[in-house]
């Protein structure tokens, strides 16, 4: 879900991605990249994500992985009940987020 | 920078990703690395610290291989290394050959299909025919050591090619050999079977018993199955025991395998024989096809056949006993014969009277197991087993020609491997493995092919159980085996030669461009031709023996079998003596012929075709025996009207008629054959013979047409018939004319003559046309056998023809479109491809007519009024031929008259 969450408004390659998931998670969430790709690759054999190779002028081609329509839906369903989780969890331990 | 695409790509060389993954995973990874790298030294971090930090990304290795797919890696071996791996052993090289010959088959499942279903059937028909050999020739008898067992019986001392036929031996003169030996462990002797009458549940039923010296069982080596077998102290003449060892599959059929049957009592022939044993499975005495019921002290003949053996013991001239000998170790045929012969030269001198002009032959035991059809049995083997062999060979170059068409696609594929230094060896060797393993796939499909055929055929045999029964066993496992790896060799060297030939660049620049190159025609053309050849050899064969089955029932017995029916009796058994048998013959006589549908009705002691000669007619004015002449002849005792209900036709002279009784004049009719040896250019009414075992001189009264007696086909036999008011018999068989159908009235007969004689046995019920059928039996199973096999060579032949030319066609679009671009008519080039196909076709007919010509003198032996070169099979077997592979050849050729030129040429 981490990983479909970060390609749902743009593109991103494999070290984008690593990098983002360690700053949002100000250091507590890290990919090795032995762990990273074999996800990368599995989600891309699910048809969830969509890797392909860019070229960009002065830049080495990179493989850049987009959300697919059958991703997008995944991740919604994946954050309804994510969502359902946090929620059942706070009633039970009755701690309120605003 | 480091270079991280090398310490990527040698931490994944261990997880073995197939070749596109691994370059993709180690650019994406090896980027990230770098990314990473240069991110941590921009942010402070020296060059050290900052690969020591990535380098740790890797470290996990574990998780990467646990993470990936499986389509991305390989399998754990590679099937067949780059270049020669010789450095391997022979076994892995093995495994790894299998293993890859297992994936090529998997990518081509029609090739192995039609690959399995051609060689399945070849093999097949080899495993069947073989076991059917196996079990009647080469090892008939499940005894201790077979290999020393001989045959032990009476020739004529001066051969002649009528007079060397084996008879039996007397029991005096048995005796004498038995006890006067050096050369034989043990001699034991078996009368031939006979039928005797069991009596059981108020019914009666027929029972095959064979009267068997005391010894036999110990000189043969067979035990018993359950129960013991008799010895000699049963086998005392004069007080012998009533004792029976009974056929294990007569215990399994007729007594449904009753455990308590040995101590059972047997009523038969109204003597109580008690069974002390059964026989092991399969062993059926000195018996080439069929066994008796039950095997009993020789002894008790003369009890249970109280007419016929009643002199047995002393009777020196009665032949009776085949001999079956051990021969000692050491001891030749050669040193046995000449011991034998001497001991016969001295009872010659003795006897002068029984054994003048006799001597004693020892023959291996398979030369008397199928009697006088030893040499037919032979034969026939012989034949069946080489034409499942040529059918065999037809589907090696058939699936060789299919190999050699599919190599075209594959010839790259070597070509690149030969490039990359695999050697020459290695490929041929990973060919063969492939054929090989083709091979015993199809010797399995084979092995089923031949348990349905042999299932079939134990189906056709009657359920009695005393027939030898073919099974699969080790040795046929192993017959299987050999010859299915023997067959992936004979198909697959030509093409693996054919493909690993040939030098490198010239395949690969030519294998886009031409396709078959002229070798492989030839080769292939070759394998067609010999096809062609043996099939035209198989067909003629099968068409030969057709034509010789037509000729044999164009044959004129002698009489007439249509609208007969027979039906043996034995009142004799059944304890009648000779008034009430004689009541008994008259009274059947005249219901029957009272009984609606039937023309006439009379008695005989002969069943046509089953006659036996007997030995010792004496002539009138003769000498009495000489050495040298054979006095044999067919002598049957018949009743009035005899000659009109069995359509033997009086040429001279009279038919036995009412003034002929027992007290009355002793009267014979003879054949014109009897008439033509001792009486050449006069006539033979009136003068005077005398029967073996009888004391008066008989006149003849007439002259009948010579006919056949033992055999169908026969060569001329002398025959006597005498009226059976002058010579009463305990056993006749009822001639039944009707004026319709025979079957029709077999059952009111049956049932007028169970009205007249409740306790006779009837048995031998066949109409005049089950007796031909019957004694054609052989030859009709093997026509049907040649002709089922010569068609399977005959579409095994034009398959390999059509997908040869098809193939043809095929690599020659080309240059079809582009005659036809340049104006060549549709007919020319149907023509012209039908013309490539029927070359062949000639060349095989040809060589297979040379081949016909020689098989065929070989065949003459046992051919029926045809000659070896019958125009008419050759003339037959080249029409068949002509007109199939035409078909063959003009399919394809059609297909190619409708090629598009622009479109083929656009595609080369």
């Amino acid at each position: 879900m981490l990983v479909l969450s970060l390609l749902e408004d743009q593109p991103r390659h494999g070290y984008d991605i690593s990098k983002l998931i360690q700053v949002r998670s100000g250091g507590a969430l890290r990919f090795h990249v032995t762990s990273l790709y074999p996800l990368l690759h599995r989600l891309e054999k699910q048809g969830w994500i969509v890797g392909r190779w860019v070229e960009k002028a002065q830049q080495r081609r990179r493989r850049y992985y987009s959300l697919t329509v059958r991703g997008r839906v995944a991740l919604r369903a994946k954050q309804q009940s994510w969502k359902d989780f946090v929620a059942l969890i706070s009633r039970v331990t009755g701690v309120e987020h605003g | 920078m480091a270079d991280w695409r090398r310490v990527v790509r040698a931490r994944l060389a261990d997880l073995r990703l197939t070749p596109s993954a691994e370059s993709e995973l180690t650019e994406e990874v090896a980027q990230h690395l770098e990314d990473l790298q240069r991110d941590l030294q921009s942010g402070g971090a020296s060059y050290d610290e900052a690969y020591t930090e990535t380098v740790s990304e890797l470290d996990d290795i574990y998780a990467l291989r646990a993470g990936l797919d499986r389509s991305q890696c390989m399998t754990k071996y590679d099937a067949v290394p780059v270049g020669d791996a010789t450095s391997r052993s022979f076994i892995d090289d093995l495994r790894r050959d299998v293993r890859y010959a297992a994936r090529a088959m998997r990518t081509n499942p029609v090739f192995v299909l039609v690959v399995l279903v051609t060689l399945g059937l070849g093999i097949g028909a080899n495993t069947t025919v073989f076991t059917v050999i196996n079990t009647l020739i080469l090892n008939p008898m499940p005894v201790r050591a077979p290999s020393e067992l001989v045959a032990v019986a009476s020739v004529a001392s001066v051969s002649t090619a009528q007079a060397n036929a084996l008879m039996p031996l007397s029991y005096p003169n048995f005796s004498d050999y038995e006890t006067q030996n050096g050369v034989f462990s043990g001699l034991a002797g078996y009368a031939r079977m006979r039928a005797l009458t069991w009596q059981a549940d108020g019914g009666s039923q027929p029972l095959l018993g064979e009267f068997v010296t005391g010894n036999y069982f110990t000189t043969l080596g067979v035990g018993a199955a359950t129960g013991r077998t008799f010895g000699v102290e049963a086998d005392t003449p004069g007080d012998p025991q009533a004792v029976a060892l009974m056929n294990y599959g007569t215990w399994q059929t007729r007594f449904g395998g009753a455990a308590d049957v040995v101590g059972r009592q047997l009523r038969l022939n109204n003597v109580v024989v008690t069974v002390v044993g059964v026989a092991p499975q399969g062993f059926i005495g000195v018996n080439g096809l069929v066994g008796p019921d039950l095997w009993l002290p020789f002894a008790m003949a003369e009890q249970l056949l109280p007419t016929e053996m009643r002199t047995a013991v002393r009777d020196r001239s009665k032949p009776l006993l085949q001999g079956v000998a051990r021969i000692k170790r050491g001891v030749t045929l050669a040193q046995a014969q000449a011991s034998v012969a001497a001991r016969a030269a001295a009872l010659a001198r003795e006897y002068p009277a029984a054994n003048e002009g006799r001597t004693v032959a020892v023959r291996p035991i398979g030369e008397v197991l199928f009697g006088g059809g030893s040499t037919v049995v032979r034969v026939a083997g012989a034949v069946l087993a080489m034409v499942a062999g040529v059918v065999l060979l037809i589907a090696c170059s058939n699936v060789a020609n299919l190999l050699l068409a599919r190599s075209a696609a594959r010839q790259q594929e070597m070509a690149v491997r030969v490039a990359l230094g695999a050697s020459r060896a290695r490929l041929v060797r990973q060919l063969l493995t492939e054929s090989v393993c083709l091979g015993l796939l199809s010797g399995g499909v084979g092995l089923l092919i031949a348990y349905v055929g042999l299932e079939l055929l134990a189906r056709s045999l009657p359920a009695t159980g005393i027939f030898t029964t073919s099974r699969l066993d080790g040795t046929i496992l192993l017959f299987a085996l050999l010859i299915s790896v023997a067959t992936g060799f004979i198909f697959g060297t030509i093409p693996a030669l054919t493909v690993s030939h040939g030098g490198v660049s010239g395949v690969l620049k030519e294998a886009r461009t031409a396709g078959r190159s002229a070798r492989r025609v030839t080769v292939g053309n070759v394998l067609l031709a010999g096809q062609v050849a043996l099939s035209f050899l198989l067909l003629v064969t099968a068409a030969l023996f057709l034509r010789s089955i037509q000729q044999a029932y164009q044959i004129d017995p002698g009489f007439k079998a249509d609208r007969l029916a027979v039906f043996i009796t034995n009142p004799g058994q059944a304890g009648y003596g000779e008034p009430q048998s004689d009541a008994f013959y008259e009274d059947v006589r005249e219901r029957v012929a009272r009984l609606p549908g039937v023309e006439s009705v009379s008695w005989a002691s002969n069943m046509p075709l089953f006659a036996r000669p007997v030995d010792g007619l004496q002539i009138e004015g003769r000498p009495l025996r000489s050495a040298t002449e054979s006095s044999t002849t067919i002598v049957n005792t018949v009743g009035r009207g005899y000659f009109e209900t069995a359509g033997v036709v009086i040429e001279k002279g009279r038919e036995f008629a009412d003034l002929d009784r027992p007290a009355s004049l002793p009267v014979a009719i003879v054949n014109e054959k009897l008439a033509q040896d001792y009486w050449p250019g006069e006539d033979a009414l009136g003068k005077r013979v005398q029967l073996p075992g009888e004391q008066q001189m008989r006149e003849i009264v007439g002259i009948a047409r010579t006919g056949n007696y033992s055999s169908w086909g026969e060569p001329p036999q002398r025959c006597v018939y005498v009226p059976m008011e002058q010579n009463h018999l305990p056993a006749m068989t009822l001639y039944v004319r009707s004026k319709g159908d025979p079957a029709q009235m077999v059952n009111s007969v049956g049932r007028e003559i169970s009205a007249a004689g409740p306790q006779v046995l009837v048995s031998g019920i066949r109409t005049g046309q089950q007796v031909v059928d019957g004694s054609l039996f052989q030859a009709r199973i093997g026509v049907a056998l040649l002709s089922v096999i010569g068609l399977l060579a005959l579409g095994l032949a034009s398959i390999g023809l059509y997908g040869i030319l098809a193939y043809a066609v095929h690599q020659r679009k080309r240059e079809i479109g582009l005659r036809m671009a340049l104006g060549a008519s549709q007919s020319a080039v149907l023509r012209m491809m039908v013309k490539q196909g029927v070359s062949l076709v000639v060349i095989g007919v040809a060589i297979g007519f040379a081949a016909a010509l020689l098989v065929g003198r070989v065949l003459s032996r046992i051919l029926y009024g045809v000659g070896g070169a019958d125009p008419v099979s050759l003339a037959g077997a080249a029409c068949v031929l002509g007109a199939v592979a035409l078909v063959a050849c003009y399919l394809p050729a059609r297909w190619a008259t409708r090629v598009d030129p622009l479109t083929a040429l656009r595609q080369a």
